[in-house]
């Protein structure tokens, strides 16, 4: 009987042991960045394809950011999901409050790798998993085009989540079982316009995080690409843009391009929800990325 | 001058119509009947905004005017007890933030003011106006409707 007792023991501490080190955190190291000097001009249409403003610019008088104080990074937004609330960081240039004081690399873990400075793993309602798809070059953009913003003071409260999602070590067994940095959909390298969009959809656009449906662990269901989901945040469904999908199948890839351009559908209904923020972002683009937006969800498979 | 006025008597019975149909009915309801004539009024401007159409200022007033009778009465159809059943699309928001919800409404009544008194005759002074009003559009359905697909 004492026996079993030792046996079921260590095979408890291996298991244990076994986790942690299949969920430890995973970073790249400041020497494994290309050698390339980054351009904030370009990290400016990195920033509005991203619309890291819709979630990281400080709610004015608690409604959300417009115009300039878009510009004003430093979180607070709260993102109340079936996991528990997430509470969204200071991302400006602020030194201690912000994230001024960090390194290159640092920038390119916490975006591309999920890792914060401290060697810690962020949640995905941050989305690095989509992020992960991008070139590190533009991450790198964006870096020096967020250095030029300014900086404000202001720190937000940690998450509150519940068990077991609070256990945070546990998101590095999530990032194995989810995380992937290839392309969904395969493209061909010649086609320079779907490549844009697949570069702005599935990477720095990061529309998968809504539009794509989720697993009871929060992971995305893959088969079912962009084809629709219950909305994380509050009531309501986020709709399939897929060709099949009932809103949009009607729409033509010219309605797209000025739906993304003006918020207006077809049948001039508005955008609305949290698609106004993104809309807006869109609109901040040179067209060309709104046509190439438009192409690829057209050439993506459809899903019923 | 016959058109005109079978016109205006046709207009006269659908307004007395909706009407009844507000007074009597379900706020839910009517303020759903009253979001889909704005609906309707908006699409010819659209079309006309987006070049698919030829620039008409009787229809666009006429859609401003619409708007402008909707917007009149849109507010008070929110009452407390209406937050659900019909599928609605009313956010809670409408309750939890009403300053803000009024503050909205209060937007898109100054813009359909502004167009209406601008009287635009070309369709390049009708572009900023209504791009205006179409904003406020925006400005509400962001935060105070709920997005079903």
């Amino acid at each position: 009987m004492r026996r079993i007792g030792i046996v079921v023991l260590s095979l408890l501490s291996i298991g244990l042991v076994a986790a942690w080190w299949l969920s430890r955190p995973l970073a790249i190291l400041a020497e494994d960045l290309p050698d390339y000097a980054p351009d904030p001009v370009k990290g400016e249409r990195v920033f509005w394809a991203g619309g890291c403003a819709s979630c990281h610019a400080t709610p004015v008088d608690g409604r959300r950011a417009a115009g300039q104080d878009k510009l004003q990074l430093g979180g607070g937004m709260q993102l109340d999901t079936p996991f528990g609330i997430f509470r969204v960081p200071n991302i400006s240039s602020h030194e201690t409050d912000g994230i001024g004081r960090w390194s290159m690399v640092e920038f390119v873990n916490a975006m591309q790798h999920g890792v914060s400075p401290s060697g810690e793993h962020y949640y995905p309602s941050f989305p690095y998993p989509s992020y992960a798809r991008m070139d590190v070059e533009d991450v790198m953009d964006l870096r020096v085009y967020l250095e030029t913003l300014p900086a404000v003071g202001r720190r937000s409260a940690g998450h509150s989540l519940s068990l077991p999602w609070s256990l945070r070590r546990g998101v590095g067994l999530w990032k194995r079982r989810y995380m992937d940095s290839d392309p969904v959909v395969p493209i061909d390298a010649s086609n320079h316009e779907l490549m844009r969009g697949r570069e702005i959809v599935e990477g720095v656009g990061h529309c998968g995080e809504c539009h794509s449906p989720r697993d009871r662990f929060g992971g995305p269901i893959m088969k079912r690409w962009l084809a629709g989901a219950a909305s994380l945040e509050g009531q309501g469904r986020v709709p399939n843009i897929t060709r099949a999908g009932s809103n949009v199948k009607e729409w033509t890839q010219e309605d797209i391009v000025y739906y993304l351009e003006s918020g207006f559908t077809p049948d001039f209904d508005t955008v609305g929800g949290t698609m106004v923020a993104v809309q807006e972002n869109m609109a901040m683009l040179p067209a060309s990325d709104r046509e190439a937006v438009a192409a690829y969800l057209k050439y993506i498979p459809a899903v019923e | 001058m016959q058109i005109a006025i079978s016109r205006l008597i046709l207009t006269s019975c659908a307004l007395a119509l909706a009407s009844f149909a507000i007074a009597g009915d379900d706020p839910l309801v009517a303020r759903q009947d009253l979001m889909k004539s704005v609906g309707k009024a908006t699409k010819p401007v659209g079309q006309m905004l987006r070049g698919q159409a030829d620039f008409d200022a009787a229809v666009v007033m006429e859609s401003l005017k619409t708007y402008e009778d909707v917007s009149a009465e849109f507010g008070e159809l929110f009452p407390v007890g209406s937050e659900s059943g019909e599928e609605t699309e009313a956010a809670p928001a409408i309750w939890e933030d009403r300053a803000g919800f009024e503050e909205a409404l209060a937007t898109w009544q100054k813009s359909i003011s502004e167009a209406l008194a601008a009287k635009p005759a070309t369709l390049e002074s009708a572009k900023p106006v209504l791009s205006n009003v179409l904003k406020s559009c925006k400005g509400c359905h962001d935060t105070y409707r709920i997005e079903n697909d």
